[in-house]
């Protein structure tokens, strides 16, 4: 999958965002975004994985030479946000299998899943508002990975986790890319910023 | 559009909605208030079928927007939107929704309907007549509702907008219904295919949802 970028403008209101704008992000490699808060980092991701319009300019996603409508990305996209709740009243368990049944996914292996992101066995049945920041942040991963997408839209991916979640998920990024997906990084987070391939700074 | 699809998001919205009955509590209450005032207020009195039916269907309006407006509202509120916009596809979520909201009416009517025929000692000449009318009301009562909810969630001021765009939606489903719920209590000539003005309005109302969705979500 190959994500182009040409010549993009995006203003809210008076204030100018991005003008003339050009980026392309290739599949095996991971490009973080980096930048002071209000830079744009998380609207970049957005304007990547075509959640948002640009006032100007194209973004289009290709896989080989064959454009990707944009139906077909949003199937072969998962994200992760601060802004990107769970359901409170459902378990961990039926958050997963509900967002995995969204997109015809079925997790056989729900225990490896949750082990894989720090989660134990426990957990899995658990409500998720009795889950902390961190555990939600876990989950949501979870769900990043059971959903198979080959674009990852991460925004503050080490956001509230501890030393071995941080290192959790730079080791599956790392996966991911050997894996031949495209993962987008917004971050400000060092470790992250240098695990990454490639570097945008806003 | 994808079967399985529709019953994930169905499922979800079903256990969501067991676990926290606000919605359906609401709309139980505001139905039990309104017909127990105006069984008070009218002490007994006789009624004409026009008037009962009438009666009924602002009952089961009013009920049914205190419940449908949280539809999307409530996913906007607690962050689950954004996620859901992410993972799953328009068709999926509005025929999920929809369906869900049709269940949640369809309960509420089962309890509404013989409290009213009790309350009002409410005549019914033709029951298969009665129960299509209030099926094919409540088809489009619930595909007009999950539309009207995704619009008012994106609007920025949604103070009565829901029940303000909804009423005219509805008004073409609303008045065959009535006219055909007083003419199921009233007894006398009348026929099956009177329904068919009310059926042909849902599909319409269905296809239409179908079609706008896709603007409102992506």
């Amino acid at each position: 999958m190959r994500i182009v970028l040409e010549g993009v403008r995006l203003a809210f209101g008076r204030a100018v965002l991005f003008d003339g704008l050009t980026a392309t992000f290739e599949s095996g490699r991971t490009t973080a975004i980096v930048g002071a808060n209000g830079a744009g980092k998380s609207t970049l991701l957005k304007l990547a994985g075509q959640f948002l319009e640009p006032d100007a300019g194209s973004i289009k996603a290709f896989d080989g030479d064959r454009e990707l409508l944009h139906a077909e990305l949003r199937r072969r996209t998962a994200a992760l946000a601060p802004t990107m709740n769970l359901y409170d009243r459902l378990t961990a368990t039926e958050n997963l299998r509900f967002f995995a049944g969204l997109r015809d996914v079925t997790v056989d292996d729900l225990d490896g899943l949750f082990a894989r992101v720090g989660l134990t066995a426990e957990d899995e049945k658990k409500l998720v508002v009795e889950y902390s920041t961190g555990m939600k942040q876990r989950l949501k991963f979870a769900i990043v990975l059971a959903v198979g997408a080959d674009l990852w839209l991460l925004d503050e991916p080490g956001a509230n986790l501890d030393e071995a979640g941080r290192s959790m998920m730079l080791k599956e990024i790392a996966r991911a890319v050997g894996e031949r997906k495209l993962v987008l990084l917004a971050t400000n987070d060092p470790s992250e910023e240098a695990a990454a391939d490639d570097l945008i700074r806003l | 559009m994808n079967g399985i699809k529709i019953l994930t998001v169905l499922r979800k919205e079903l256990t969501a909605g067991l676990r926290h009955r606000a919605a359906s509590a609401s709309m139980l209450m505001f139905a039990l208030t309104a017909l127990a005032c105006m069984s008070l207020a009218l002490g007994g009195s006789p009624l004409e079928p026009n008037v009962l039916a009438a009666l009924l269907w602002i009952v089961i309006f009013f009920a049914s927007t205190v419940g449908l407006d949280r539809i999307f509202e409530d996913e906007a509120a607690s962050g689950t939107l954004t996620t859901l916009k992410v993972y799953a596809d328009a068709q999926s979520i509005l025929f999920g929704k929809m369906i869900y909201a049709l269940i949640s009416l369809s309960a509420l009517s089962t309890f509404l309907l013989p409290t009213f025929i009790v309350l009002f000692d409410c005549p019914v000449a033709e029951p298969p007549v009665m129960l299509l009318t209030i099926v094919f009301g409540l088809i489009g009562l619930s595909g007009a509702g999950t539309l009207v909810a995704a619009l008012s969630t994106a609007a920025s001021v949604k103070s009565g907008l829901f029940s303000i765009l909804l009423f005219p939606i509805v008004l073409p489903i609303f008045l065959p219904a009535i006219n055909l719920t007083s003419a199921a209590m009233a007894g006398g000539e009348i026929s099956l295919t009177m329904l068919i003005p009310m059926l042909l309005f849902d599909a319409i109302l269905l296809v239409a949802s179908s079609i706008l969705f896709d603007y409102i979500w992506n």
